[in-house]
This record gives C-alpha cells, structure tokens and sequence, in this order.
C-alpha cells in the first residue's frame, strides 16, 4: 500500500536545494518546522501556490498554518486556509489509513493499478482517494496496529532524503519485511509467496505469474463464501486483500495484473446460481488452463520457433536471466545446432549466473562477462536474444535494467553490421500502457542491495563462535547494513564497503531500479506465441487477446 | 626486487622511494617488474614513475654524445613498453624526454657559431647533476636546478667540441657504476649541460604531471552550469577535481556509474568520501573533500541504470586511460556504452585527460589496446564450480571511437577530437613516435 503524502515530501526533501539537512537528527525537528522553509524549498516550477502544496506534506503542518493564516484576513487568505484545513484532514485520513496496516481501500480495480501510479494519483489530492480511505478507515481501524504504523511513519522520515528527486513518484511505502501486520484474511500461502517475491527467490515475471496463480488456487480452495453473499461478489474482495498484501512485498509485475484482471474477469462472469463447489472447481480450472495456455505451453510454443531462429555457428548474446530464453537455447542446443552463448550480467541481482550454470551444465559453450564487457561481448556475435518483463503498447521493451545498453550495443557496433535482436516474450506480458524513457515507468528496488557486502572471510580453522553464528541469517542480498548487530559484531576493520553508512552520509543517494525501457527501433522481432511480430505489433496484438 | 628498507608495498610510492638509494640498473628492473605485475597502475602513476626513472637515467648516464644519450633513453624505453604495452603513457614519457634531447641537441648545434671554449671555471657546477641521482630528487623545489641553465648560458656548446672531445672514460650507458660521482675530467662539461637541460625538462615533465589535474580542472566553470545534472563513471581524480572545482561555484547533481567491478571500491570510497587505503593515489587527493561535502547531491547507480537515466542528463565527463591520436580513447571497461548511450540521447560527452595521456598511435587493431583482467573480479571463487565451465572474461578498457566524444579538455585547454593529431606533433617528435 502506498503512503500518499510520500511522494509530495519527496522534492522538498531531495531537492539540491535544501544541502543544510546533514544529519539524521535535525532531520525530525525540520519536519516541525517545515511550514516556514517550505516555500522556500518548494520546486521551481510552481512557486506560486505554496498554501495548497503546503498541508499535504506534514501532518502537523495544519496548526503552524493556521497561525500563519490567522492575522490575515484576505478572502484568498481564508479560501486558502480553508483549502489547507481540508487538506490536512484528508492528511490525517490518509496517515489513519496508513496505520491500519495492510489492508487495501476494499474495491475491484484498486489493487490492479501499481502503487506508482496509485501513489502519484493520490497525492494530486483526488477526492476519490481519500473517501476511499476513509471508508477503509472506518472499516478497520483497530488499536493494535497503530502503534506499528508510527514506527513505521518514523522509519520513513528518516529515510526520505534518500530518495533521488527524479524518481520521486517511484518510491511508494517500504517493503515489508515481515508477515506481520497482515490482514488476517491473507492466506498462509500468499504471505509465504510474499515473502519469496519479495526475497528474489521467485524472480521473473512469468515465475512471478505462475507462483501468484497458484497461490490464488490454494486460496480458491480454501475458500467459502461466506452467508448473505455470492461467491462472484465476495471472493473478488477477498482476493484484493491477498493481491494488495503481495503488492506490499513487491509491486506486481506486468504479467501478475495481467493474470489477475483475467481471474476477476472470470469470477465474475460466474453465474451466482451456480453451486459453490461447481464454481470453485471451474475456477481452478480456468486457473491452470490459464497458467498452461498463456505460460507453459506458450513458452514452448516460443522456445521452439525461436530456436529455429539460431543457426550453427552463432553466438548468442543475451542478458540477465530471462527464463524463456534459456528454454530457447536449449531447445535449439538439443536439436543439435552449434552456437556458443555470450551471457552479459549485471548487479546487484546476478541473474546470469544461474542461466550460465544451468546452460554450462547441459553442455554449452557459454562465455560470461558483466555489463562492462558489453563491448567486448557483442564485437562477435550474431545474434542477441532478450526476455522481457512487459512490452508496451508503444512497442517498447520493459525489461531488466540494462537491456536497453546491450539492445543498443548491438545495433550500433563499431563494424556497422547491425546485429538482429529478437525479444521471446508471452503475450500475457503485453500490456496497454505506454512508456517513452524508464523514469515514469519502473521499480525502485532497495538501494541497500547496492552495498557490497563481503562476507566474513575465515582463513584459519578455528571458529570465532560469534561469526559462526552469522553467516546463516544473512542472506544473498540482504546486506549486514540493514542488520546493525551483525556489522558490529564482526571486526570493524573488516566493514566491507564504503557505503555501510550511505544513509548517514548527507547528500549521498544510491539508486536502484529493475527496469528500463529499450525503444522500438532496437527490437526487430518479437517472438510471442501467436508468431513472431513486429514490435509495433504488440497493441493489435495485446487487443486480440484481450478481447477474447 | 623490491628495496629491503622499504616495507611499504610494491607500488609508486615504494618505487620513488627506493629510486634514491638502488643503482640505476635496479631501479630499471624495478619498474620493468611493477609494470609487468600491474602493481603499478593508473595512468599517470605510470607515468610519475617513468618519468622520475628517466631522470635518474639520464643523470646517471654521463655521455659525451646527445645521440648516445637518445640511445640509452630509448634503449630503457623499450624496455619499459615491452614490460606493459598497453600503458601507452609510458611510452609517451619516454617519447618527450627524447623530444626533449633532441631539442637541446639541435640548439647546441644552432649554436655552432658562438662557439666558446668549453670553460674550465664551469667545473665546479659539473658534478652537481650526475653527484648522485638521488640528489635531483631532494633539490627538485628549490633553485639548484636552474644552476645548470644559467651555467649553459654561459657557455654554450658545440658541435665541434662534442665530436672533437672523444669520451675518455668508459662510462657506457648501462653501467651502474656511473652514477659515482668520481673520475671527472673537465672536457665533460658540455655534455653535463646538455644533461642538466634534459634534466630540467624531464622536472618540468614532472611538474606538469602534478599539475595536471588543476590545469584541467581550470576549465571546470566554462563546461558546468547551476542544475546541472552531470554522468560520471569511474572514480578518476581528474574527473573529481574537475567537479569539485565547479561544485565551489555552483550547485548541480552528479549522477555517479560504479564500474563494478574492476573500480567499484574506489568509487564507493569517493563517492561517500571515506577515505581511500589505495597507497598509489598521493597524500593529496586523499586529504580532498568529497563532492558531497560540498553540497553536490551524488547518486550511485549501478552501469547497468546508465541508459535509463541517461534522458535526464544533461552532460558526460568521462576520465580516461589513454587518448589515441585519432581522436579515440582507451578507458575503462563499459565507457563506451556509456557514450554510446550519451550518443543516442544527444548528450555531449566530455573527456577530461591530461596532455601526457595523448598517445601518438593510430589504432588499426582495436583488440590490441585491450587488456584483460581478473576475472575472479566477475565470478569469485565462491562459484568455482561454475568458473570450471565457463569462460569469464573481464576486460578491464574499451575503445571508444572519436566520433562518441564531443570534446576533449586538457590542461591546455578544450580540444575537438579531430584536433588531437596536432597536439600530438606538437608534443612528440616524428622521429620518436615509433623508436
């Protein structure tokens, strides 16, 4: 769920122009006091309405207004003021909302839309949002969960300066870290898929896809419409609640809204007449014709004619670690055809590697390097195969961060010969929504992944019994940073990275998004599993399949 | 070979210090071992080092001959190259010490005609240069070196008495045991003058070297403007100087590529401004506040963010390894699909390189410029299983051809690419640039 007064705080506090927050702890009493630097720290393009941006930002900010508002007596002065009562109430709203936890403005589309947009929405001060909130307030508002919701507001205030200014709107809530605060109508196997999602360990959007539907499946089944309602009616409110929880862990991917939009569509074509049992078995069904009609059988569909693609004596260059393309070559590999296969990777997620032992241990030849070899990697190949994570309707390709630079290495190499670079993509990751540039459109992951961690290194053998003790919590990304106790207790000339301590450090930002956007003129074809396309295609396409 | 008093490790800093105390010869083996270790590295440590090793050569070289004099220069030169062809700096160093011989050769014979007798009242100065190498390392600062020059003013030398004075000792070039100052012989002086202007020049080399960074960074207010938001890669000093002299001035953002992995802990390091534990930087740049200190707000991104972001930016400063005369550059590993990308946005890149850095070569094989490097920097030994089955390549440079920069800025100012050729036969001899 997203914080809405979030991304309003974001340019004030991130803005160059305001280098006098050095620390963390002034920090808190500037939140106070923000009422007077505010408009001064307000960005440049509209300094002309400082009272209406002012009351959203800070939620105590309504008394310090009301009493700079109050010697003056102008009708503007009061139409202001009065504008800025409402806006801090809807604040308030807004912050109550927050407190109550995980829980979703109940309603069919509201979880569908990604917390960016959801966000940025949000924070325009749209009426709907906050009636919107107040109803879930109301709703579910316990005193439990309060105090959980103002560490966490705190934890937030003390991280916004870390966000960088131009991806403001990306930066929704934090990521929950742990199951707790979730409604109590979240499915056990939804918060576990959660959790996984969230961890990297279902990475890729069509893992991400099929993990998501099966989980709904196993939610399905443990489902019983309760009395007084109809199960096309409740089971798609119940179902919000789980998306919403997993779109706290990690914002849904392309293919997961995809997916989900299709299972609403499908409960709610439901006939009510039809008895509970019947209707749970046909959407179980639908569920796993959908996962094999749109994933498992398309992959294959995909792997096969884009196999045929490859000719012996190629060299592959692909980047990441998209699963379809890994299908792709060892499909062509088993149908005994001669390549070799360059794989370009990159931080903090090193996806590549798994797709370099699984097709080194099938018995490739498979060269690896990092997005500095790009260069060196694509002086020689032929061909480059990408995956993706959505293809817009712009044609454009929205994949994993870097694509874009090996797409465009290889249309632009040094010897002039442009190499084809063919995208295998489901059409389940076709998406509607347009994007020029990768700023408006993408994923901010958490920049404590950036920190290099070095694991503690034990050269002798005997066990220091506090650094045994450690290496198991500490998990593949996670960094000993986040995990204060554990960098203490290793030696402290060993502290690993200069950036342990980014977010003391002022006017530091590290930034780490998922996606960018490769344009249309790099792709010359996209493999789907109705045919290879144009990537201009991609609407018609995206339409047909909507349609039906 | 590394000297037993010194335990600092192998480096620049222990080079220079053992350069005072080794035999000429050793010092040779020396840097010709560091190089060929890479436990010298950055471009202008390199070059640093060649340049205070050819100094000592010449001043333990005590011909009578200027063309002997080359003949030594370009024989450790050689050497040198061969111990690390990529490093092209050194080659360039080697290149203007003999531009500089040749120079002063030329006058000599230009001034044939005010011919003097090689005066005896000079001698007192003549062992001042070859006394002991070492001593030109402790007098660099203050005005001992110019005595030579006002010394040769005096008395010119010439061609006549060059060639007319065969070497009476056999002081060839190569034998350690020249540099004692013993078993002078006063038809000496002249060849002593010529040394001493080699050896001013090789100072001024040596100055310039120290200087180069400020000169570029000089220009630093014609290029940044306020709200800027400014690419980097790498974490070149030259680069940061050249920030942080503007980031006195005015307010932008720098927007900071980590070069993971053959740099990523320096970047780190300068970016959050802790300091660096790298003995080959000198003192001074660690001591240097960090861009964020000043108020600049500095985002770290991974490489791979660069085309993501790159509609946002509006300038690319890039540092370099070497400029070739052509125009193109060799820089670290991803540079080129950084300007590549600057390129497809219609962002100017900018690179910022010392003149020293310029390289007389015209690159055919692009291939040949590149070097390799470890790749367990890519797949540690943690996944030795995986390394066992597949070939992990770390390129350390990329070539970026002239066409993806917009301008060059050096310490003499801001150059087109097409312009380089001219200062490069401006700053090397035709006759040096293969020797």
């Amino acid at each position: 769920m997203t914080n809405t007064s979030d991304p309003a705080l974001n340019p004030v506090s991130s803005a160059p122009a305001t280098p006098k927050s050095p620390s963390q702890a002034p920090q808190k009493k500037m939140e106070q006091s923000q009422s007077q630097p505010q408009p001064k720290g307000q960005k440049p393009p509209k300094p002309t309405k400082p009272a209406k941006q002012q009351p959203p930002k800070d939620k105590n900010a309504s008394t310090p207004a009301d009493a700079a508002g109050g010697d003056k007596l102008s009708p503007a002065e009061l139409k202001k003021q009065a504008k800025a009562e409402k806006a801090a109430r809807r604040a308030r709203e807004r912050a109550d909302r927050e407190q109550a936890g995980g829980s979703a403005p109940a309603g069919g589309q509201g979880p569908n839309t990604p917390a960016g947009k959801r966000g940025s929405d949000a924070a325009g001060g749209a009426p709907v949002g906050s009636s919107k909130g107040q109803k879930t307030a109301t709703r579910r508002g316990s005193a439990q969960a309060a105090p959980q919701g103002g560490a966490a507001a705190e934890l937030k205030k003390k991280q916004e300066d870390k966000n960088v200014a131009v991806f403001g709107h990306l930066y929704g809530q934090q990521r929950r870290n742990t199951v707790a605060g979730a409604g109590k109508e979240v499915h056990p196997a939804v918060l576990a898929l959660g959790l996984q999602l969230r961890d990297y360990v279902i990475c890729g959007s069509s893992a991400r896809c099929v993990a998501t539907l099966l989980a709904f499946k196993r939610v399905i089944e443990a489902y019983t419409t309760p009395i007084g309602t109809s199960l096309a009616r409740h089971l798609t409110t119940h179902l919000s609640h789980q998306i919403t929880y997993l779109s706290t862990c990690r914002p849904l991917s392309i293919s997961q809204g995809n997916a989900i939009r299709a299972l609403k569509l499908f409960i709610s074509s439901i006939d009510p007449s039809v008895p509970e049992a019947q209707a749970k078995t046909s959407l179980c069904e639908f569920i796993d014709t959908f996962i094999s009609e749109k994933i498992t059988v398309a992959d294959q569909v995909i792997a096969g004619s884009a196999a045929q693609k490859i000719k012996d004596g190629d060299v592959i260059v692909t980047f990441a670690g998209s699963s379809i393309v890994k299908q792709t070559l060892l499909t062509a590999f088993r149908q005994g055809k001669k390549f070799r296969v360059s794989i370009i990777d990159s931080r903090p997620l090193f996806e590549g590697k798994n797709l370099a032992r699984t097709l080194a241990s099938a018995g490739l030849e498979v060269q690896y390097s990092l997005i500095n070899g790009i260069s060196h990697a694509i002086k020689d190949a032929t061909k480059v195969f990408l995956g993706a994570h959505a293809m817009t309707s712009n044609g454009r390709l929205y994949s994993r961060v870097g694509t874009a630079l090996v797409a465009m290495s290889a249309k632009e190499r040094a010897g002039g010969v442009e190499v084809p670079v063919i995208v295998c993509c489901e059409t389940v990751k076709f998406t509607d929504r347009v994007a020029l540039d990768s700023i408006v459109v993408n994923e901010i992951a958490d920049a404590d992944e950036l920190v290099i961690t070095q694991e503690p290194h034990q050269l002798t053998d005997l066990p220091d019994p506090a650094a045994t003790s450690q290496p198991a919590p500490k998990k593949g990304g996670k960094p000993a940073a986040s995990n204060p106790s554990v960098s203490e207790t290793t030696t402290p000339k060993n502290n690993g990275s200069p950036l342990k301590d980014w977010r003391d450090t002022p006017n530091l930002q590290l930034l780490n998004i998922m996606y960018d956007v490769t344009p249309a003129e790099y792709v010359d074809m996209v493999v789907t599993e109705m045919g290879s396309l144009p990537p201009s295609a991609v609407p018609i396409v995206h339409r047909m399949s909507t349609n039906t | 070979m590394s000297p037993p008093s010194a335990p600092l490790t192998p480096g620049l800093a222990s080079f220079l210090k053992s350069l005072k105390t080794n035999p000429i010869d050793t010092s040779i083996d020396n840097l010709i071992s560091l190089l060929k270790r890479r436990q010298i590295r950055h471009s202008r440590s390199c070059a640093t080092a060649t340049a205070y090793l050819l100094r000592s050569v010449v001043s333990a070289c005590r011909t009578s001959d200027a063309s002997k004099l080359i003949e030594r220069v370009q024989s450790v030169g050689k050497r040198l190259i061969a111990a690390q062809p990529r490093e092209m700096v050194v080659g360039n160093i080697v290149r203007r010490v003999l531009g500089l011989i040749r120079d002063e050769a030329e006058d000599d014979r230009d001034g044939e005609f005010n011919l003097s007798e090689a005066g005896s009242e000079s001698q007192p100065q003549t062992p001042r240069a070859s006394d002991d190498p070492s001593d030109s390392l402790y007098g660099r600062h203050d005005g001992s070196a110019l005595k030579p020059l006002s010394s040769l003013a005096a008395h010119p030398i010439s061609m006549f008495s060059l060639l007319s004075h065969p070497e009476p000792e056999h002081s060839l070039p190569g034998t350690p045991g020249s540099a004692s100052p013993s078993g002078r012989s006063p038809g000496h002086t002249q060849n002593n003058d010529i040394r001493a202007e080699v050896l001013d020049g090789i100072n001024e080399i040596i100055d310039e070297l120290g200087q180069v960074d400020d000169q570029i960074s000089a220009y630093a207010l014609d290029h940044i403007h306020s709200n800027e938001i400014i690419l980097t890669h790498t974490s070149s000093t030259t680069v940061q100087k050249f920030l942080l002299k503007a980031a006195a001035k005015r307010k932008f953002t720098v927007i900071h590529a980590e070069s993971y992995p053959n740099n990523h802990e320096a970047t780190h390091a300068t970016v959050s401004g802790t300091a660096t534990n790298d003995d080959e930087l000198l003192s001074t740049e660690s001591f240097q506040k960090p861009l964020i200190a000043h108020g600049i707000t500095v985002i770290l991104i991974p490489d791979s963010a660069v085309f993501a972001l790159m509609s946002r930016v509006n300038k690319v400063i890039l540092g370099t390894h070497s400029v070739l005369a052509n125009g193109g550059l060799v820089a670290a590993a991803g540079t080129r699909v950084i300007a590549r990308a600057a390129k497809v946005h219609q962002t100017p890149v900018v690179v910022v390189s010392g003149v020293y850095k310029l390289s007389p070569v015209y690159p055919f094989d692009f291939d040949s410029l590149i070097e390799y490097g470890d790749s367990s920097k890519v797949i540690g030994f943690e996944d030795g299983d995986l390394v066992e089955q597949i070939d992990v390549q770390n390129p350390l440079y990329d070539y970026v051809p002239a066409e993806l920069v917009d301008l060059y800025i050096t310490n003499l100012g801001g150059h087109a690419p097409s312009y380089l050729y001219r200062i490069v036969s401006d700053h090397y001899r035709k006759e040096d640039i293969s020797f």
